[in-house]
């Protein structure tokens, strides 16, 4: 267990690697020169090359990788002279347009795309789960047509679709809700809730349509196992065998999906961030990418690309505690 | 639009001759319906005297590209930094219409005196001005801010240290402990500036952010655009990069040295990063908390017709014109538009009417059939050419025929993504005549550096120029001028017009004593150019702002292209706003 | 990754091989499901056409194909171009507001007009579905070939090329791939932009269906007809053209009609982030991304693109269900 999840680790490295190494590739060959949009209206040739040196723009592609990499690890020190700015670890350099640091532009976003993700992966998975374990339970009844037709109904929904009649809704015509504006959570936990719920509705239906298919296929996969027949055919209460059994064999692949969601969605939902107008990662990025701030975009790529690869590990180490039959 | 008002109308040097509502006032209107509904309050302030305290909240859908001194550049955010967190030696006065193009002394105790014919310029400063921690602000801080700006690692500020100062060659900035030896601090409260060549309207040039103090202890570079320092009313309690700002009050700013800045509010705070659709929204409902905003950045053309037909809203609207004239400029350098019959086809094509509505049609933007603003007119533009607003196409057609180009051609044209609307509407018109337009969308930030960029550009760009004050030498030199023309970074001249006699005229014309002859001369020199067509005028914009219900105090400031004046903007009851 | 219905590899009902491929602890067994009946076709077609659902699917689809495939011939039907400003429909007066009811609708605009240019909107619709639907039908079309070539070659091959195509996959996949999408759509300028759409959305598409083609794959190798087909003499490309990829068509086809629905979402995300179509070409994408600011004052513009998506993409979910159920029964027994 132990010597697998090293493996795993060093696997993990090795990814985000290759991730940053590609989106340096892309940005290498990007037509529009950082430098010249810093450099502004009235920029001389001379001027140019000046803040390209201090970008570190001048220097070979493999060079500028190479800084880019230890400089997470050991730190580095961008331009030089008075003033030169010290990049502390983890180091992933600084935003071209506004001279702070990547990763504490990361910090101050995440609490965004994380409140968001996370509220709205709590209330996907409570209304995905049950109405999907609720239809598996009641297999081919009327509860269970209505559920799924109202499930594919949702997931076919278009994400802007279902927002805007949200807005539409609850903050134009019932005034319920004030328009989403992020409140930190430690400011006012109330104001911090009530400003997302509209984001969280409308993530959260999306998913919860998905996962109240994909549970409840498992659900009835998972109930058929031999050993769930031999539990119930021994006379245990239905509900210890849905509980203990079914359910837990049929979440598995919903933990799958579910890691990978959420690794995802944590490094910026990008277009319910732009639809609702909050500044998380996926704000962040999007600003970033119109303005060609490279070290930003590498920064979100690097960070999602994690979230995604750490969730996977996580997943896949649950496993062991969740799934009786896999073992690393 | 965002940095592109920004940076190419940036160059504000109004003098006391501000254009402002002069020009395009309400009878001027495009609609021809009788007054146009967005100029009630054409010259006037908003909801009256503000009374002290409060947070005044202020909605914005991006962050401020630089808040440094030294670096920033945008007539925006010039208001904002100047009229909230530091004082400039001069600074326009506080007022509605054209009075708000008058320059008053700030940080100095007058305009500026001057000898050697114009070439040296000395200021003053007041007593007993200080900064956030109590320091009093020197003439050396002055002096270090503007040799920052000659810094490569402080990119983006206002050229015109570079461009006057004597000495100023080479220079890069005092980051090396080298100093520029054109401005001279006898003591600490005098300046001197030496400069290369007479320069009458120098005072001009010191309301720019350049011109204001950083003291070198508190220099931290490239990340001084985080925190500057204040010397105005507020200093910055707390600034996260694209998500929220907020100033509270600077305690050693002392009212008795400040003439123009009111500082009702107890408190700003700036959020950023939100749906430009949502903010108008909110600004048109003005519920709750929202009463006591009002929104950065100017009302989208898609929003006009909620405000429009909402005379609530309406009450609450400012629309003062920007005075930038907005134009589709074509490289005369380079075939098919080198050649004039094209160029003028181009003219005739042109559906202006079209492109106006995309801006959110004639209540926020007036046809332009001038290249200089109405103001430089004397209120009114000469439409010498006559080709009907809606484009002529069938002349167009025939034009391009007598060019040898009878089934049109292809070309692209670049513009700055707010624009793109704009854009779909030259495109729409051009290919009427055959001419496929392919349209380059570029990041406001990156705009400039694209079109300046004369060897790759597309044949055509879409942008705008502002004079700097009432005086046509402000405005056809810089757009038409071939001496101006840079290989990358190029401004104004986007045309890249090279043409012998207009520019010999233009120095003929510089060269007059007589400002009333000068003047007529420019205009007649405007419409020649016209007849060369190196551009298309099209439009020339309104800043539509439609403020909260609690909101006191506020007018479209004229030097900064209609943007809310930020020294008198306050609150009409502080105890509703939220704290 | 996003708000959007995720990109096809976390879309769950783009993947019935849910079973825990990504785990190399599990037995690939459990991925697989097994044989197809042996006159699969006749069978297929039969179960296909008891189902109301399925019958309702196909009409949807159908009217859509034949509206991008004859997108020009309609709206020349309708007598406007999708690029021609109609002034005559707006009141510049009102920020350009269509002039007349549900946004213009009249016999000149049978589904109105777009605010601010005039143009009509079914001119636009109608060039819209074929843009789109190009977009996410050869984008589905580049991921099926790939991910069936290299889910083929990795199950049956095994060692060596499955370690790496294998590898290969796991990296694909932890990309977060509509950041990636959306930086290399504004990174090339002066590409076609539909192409270099298709290909990009495709880039990231092709783990998810080469997982579930490797583990069918690894099922059939040591099947007895393929047992016997090998000491019968055949050779591994006579094997896998006629014994393999026959096994592996019926999750495949499935497969392919749940992933079609992503794959529309992904270019109506990428338009809605402005990094899709250029202008004047409308997809339905960015209809709904130019739209979204008219919701209130003007919803027949915003509701029409909405409802087209809407529909394809509950018309190919249905369909895809139904396939699933019937060609590859164990990956959605329910």
């Amino acid at each position: 267990m132990i010597l697998y999840t090293l493996r795993r680790l060093a696997a993990v490295i090795g990814v985000l690697i290759a991730v940053a190494a590609v989106t340096f590739l892309i940005f290498y060959v990007l037509p529009s020169d950082p430098a010249a949009a810093a450099c502004g209206k009235s920029c001389s040739a001379e001027r140019l090359a000046a803040i390209r040196a201090h970008m570190g723009l001048d220097q070979p592609l493999w060079r500028q990788f190479w800084d880019f990499l230890s400089g997470i690890f050991t730190g580095r020190t961008l331009g030089s002279g008075h003033y030169a700015l010290r990049c502390h670890v983890p180091c992933l350099g600084y935003s071209y347009e506004n001279s702070e640091a990547v990763w504490d532009l990361l910090m101050n976003r995440l609490p965004v795309s994380a409140s968001l993700a996370l509220g709205a992966a709590v209330l996907w998975l409570a209304l995905g789960l049950s109405a999907g374990v609720v239809a598996a339970l009641r297999k081919d009844t009327l509860t269970d047509r209505v559920l799924m037709v109202g499930a594919v109904g949702a997931a076919s929904l278009p994400v802007y679709f279902t927002s805007m009649m949200l807005i539409y809704g609850l903050i134009r015509v019932a005034g319920l809700l004030p328009y989403p504006a992020y409140v930190p959570f430690g400011d006012d936990p109330a104001r911090w809730a009530s400003n997302l719920l509209l984001p969280w509705l409308a993530l959260a239906l999306l998913y919860a349509a998905m996962y109240a298919r994909q549970s409840r296929s498992s659900m009835i996969e998972a109930m058929a196992e031999p050993y769930i027949r031999t539990a119930r055919a021994k006379g245990l209460p239905r509900r210890t065998v849905v509980v203990k059994h079914g359910l837990r064999t049929g979440m598995t692949p919903i933990l799958t999906l579910f890691g990978m969601d959420l690794g995802g969605l944590l490094a910026g939902a990008v277009i319910t961030e732009s639809i609702f107008g909050l500044p998380g990662i996926g704000q962040l990025f999007y600003g970033a990418l119109s303005s060609g701030d490279q070290p930003v975009i590498l920064g979100v790529t690097l960070l999602a690309a994690t979230f995604i690869v750490v969730a996977n590990l996580a997943v896949d180490l649950l496993y062991a505690v969740v799934d009786p039959r896999v073992r690393l | 639009m965002n940095k592109r008002t920004s940076t190419a109308f940036a160059v504000s040097l109004a003098t006391a001759l501000a254009l402002g509502a002069a020009g395009c006032s309400g009878t001027n209107s495009a609609d021809g319906r009788g007054r146009n509904p967005a100029l009630a309050h054409q010259g006037a302030a908003i909801g009256g005297t503000p009374k002290r305290g409060g947070t005044l909240t202020v909605l914005s859908n991006q962050d401020f590209d630089h808040l440094d001194p030294a670096r920033n550049w945008v007539m925006n955010t010039m208001d904002f930094g100047t009229r909230l967190l530091y004082r400039t030696l001069v600074t326009y006065q506080a007022a509605p219409g054209t009075k708000g193009g008058r320059l008053v002394p700030d940080l100095a105790t007058d305009l500026g005196t001057s000898s050697n014919g114009a070439k040296t310029w000395t200021f003053h400063l007041k007593k007993g001005v200080r900064y956030e921690d109590g320091t009093p602000v020197t003439a050396q801080d002055i002096k270090y801010n503007v040799e920052r700006s000659f810094s490569p690692d402080l990119p983006g500020g206002s050229d015109y240290a570079a461009r006057y100062l004597a000495g100023a060659d080479g220079y890069k900035g005092p980051a090396d402990g080298k100093h520029l030896d054109s401005i001279k601090t006898p003591d600490d409260r005098t300046l001197v500036f030496e400069l290369r060549k007479p320069f009458a309207e120098f005072p001009n040039a010191t309301v720019m952010p350049t011109f204001a103090p950083v003291p070198q202890k508190r220099d931290t570079g490239p990340r001084y655009d985080n925190r500057p320092f204040s010397s105005g009313p507020y200093k910055i309690a707390s600034y996260e990069r694209g998500t929220r700002l907020v100033l509270v009050r600077n305690p050693h700013w002392d009212p008795r040295t400040d003439a123009v800045r009111k500082a009702y509010p107890d408190r700003l705070v700036v959020v950023m990063g939100l749906k430009p659709n949502q903010i108008d929204d909110r600004m048109i409902a003005d519920q709750g908390a929202d009463a006591s905003a009002v929104p950065w950045y100017a009302l989208r053309p898609e929003s006009a017709a909620k405000v429009l037909s909402n005379a609530e809203a309406r009450r609450r609207l400012l629309a003062e014109s920007m005075n930038c004239t907005d134009m589709v400029q074509m490289d005369t350098g380079r075939a098919p538009f080198d050649n004039v019959t094209v160029r003028q086809a181009v003219q005739y094509a042109l559906d202006k009417d079209a492109i106006l509505t995309a801006s959110g049609g004639p209540a926020f933007n007036d046809p332009s059939t001038a290249y200089m603003p109405a103001a430089l007119f004397g209120g009114r533009q000469p439409d010498t050419l006559k080709i009907p607003a809606t484009g002529a196409p069938a002349k167009a057609r025939r034009l391009l025929k007598e060019a040898g180009k009878p089934d049109g051609f292809a070309t692209e044209i670049t513009v700055s993504s707010g624009d793109k609307g704009r854009a779909e509407a030259i495109q729409e018109s051009l290919a009427k005549v055959g001419i496929k337009v392919t349209i380059n969308t570029v990041d406001p930030s990156a705009f400039y550096a694209t079109i300046g960029d004369t060897k790759n550009r597309t044949p055509l760009v879409y942008t705008g120029w502002c004079p700097d004050y009432a005086s046509g030498s402000t405005f056809l030199p810089f757009v038409f001028d071939g001496r101006y023309i840079k290989e990358k970074g190029n401004t104004g001249n986007h045309s890249l017009f090279r043409d012998r006699p207009t520019m010999r005229r233009m120095d003929e014309i510089a060269a007059m004593t007589d400002a009333r002859r000068a003047n007529e001369a420019w205009q007649r020199l405007d419409g020649e150019i016209l007849a060369k067509a190196p551009a298309v005028p099209v439009l020339v914009r309104r800043w539509p702002l439609v403020v909260g219900g609690n909101i006191a105090g506020a007018y479209g400031q004229t030097s900064y292209g209609g943007q809310l004046d930020y020294a008198t903007v306050g609150l009409k009851d502080p105890s509703k706003s939220q704290s | 990754m996003s708000a959007s219905p995720p990109a096809p590899d976390t879309n769950p009902d783009t993947n019935p091989d849910t079973n825990p491929g990504t785990n190399p602890g599990t037995d690939p067994e459990t991925a697989a499901g097994p044989a197809v009946p042996s006159s699969p076709w006749q069978l297929v077609r039969r179960e296909l056409r008891r189902r109301a659902s399925v019958t309702v699917s196909l009409v949807i689809i159908g009217l859509f194909l034949v509206m991008a495939a004859a997108a020009p011939l309609l709206s020349a039907l309708g007598g406007r171009s999708p690029d021609a400003f109609d002034k005559s429909a707006v009141d510049p007066y009102l920020g350009g507001m269509p002039i007349g009811p549900l946004g213009g609708i009249s016999a000149a605009h049978w589904l109105g007009v777009e605010p601010v240019t005039g143009r009509d909107l079914f001119a636009r619709v109608v060039h819209g579905a074929q843009v789109s639907l190009l977009i996410a039908l050869s984008a589905t079309a580049i991921v099926v070939v790939a991910g069936t070539l290299t889910g083929i070659a990795a199950g049956y091959f095994g060692g060596r090329t499955d370690a790496v195509l294998s590898r290969l996959m796991d990296l694909t996949m932890s990309f977060p791939s509509l950041i990636f999408m959306i930086a290399m759509m504004s990174v090339a300028k002066d590409v076609n932009r539909i192409l270099l759409m298709t290909a990009v959305i495709g880039l990231f598409g092709w783990p998810g269906i080469a997982r579930v083609v490797r583990g069918q794959t690894l099922s059939l190798k040591h099947r007895e007809y393929v047992d016997a087909a090998r000491v019968g003499g055949s050779g591994p490309w006579r094997i896998l053209t006629r014994d393999i990829l026959p096994g592996v068509a019926g999750p495949v086809i499935a497969y392919t009609t749940l992933i079609i629905p992503g794959m529309i979402a992904t270019e109506a995300a990428l338009s809605y982030l402005g990094v899709g179509v250029r202008p004047p070409t409308s997809s339905w994408g960015q209809m709904i991304a130019a739209s979204v600011a008219f919701y209130d004052t003007d919803p027949m513009y915003f509701v029409i693109p909405s409802a087209c998506l809407f529909l394809t993409v509950l018309a190919f979910t249905l369909l895809g269900d139904a396939l699933r159920d019937i060609l590859d029964p164990r990956g959605g027994r329910a």
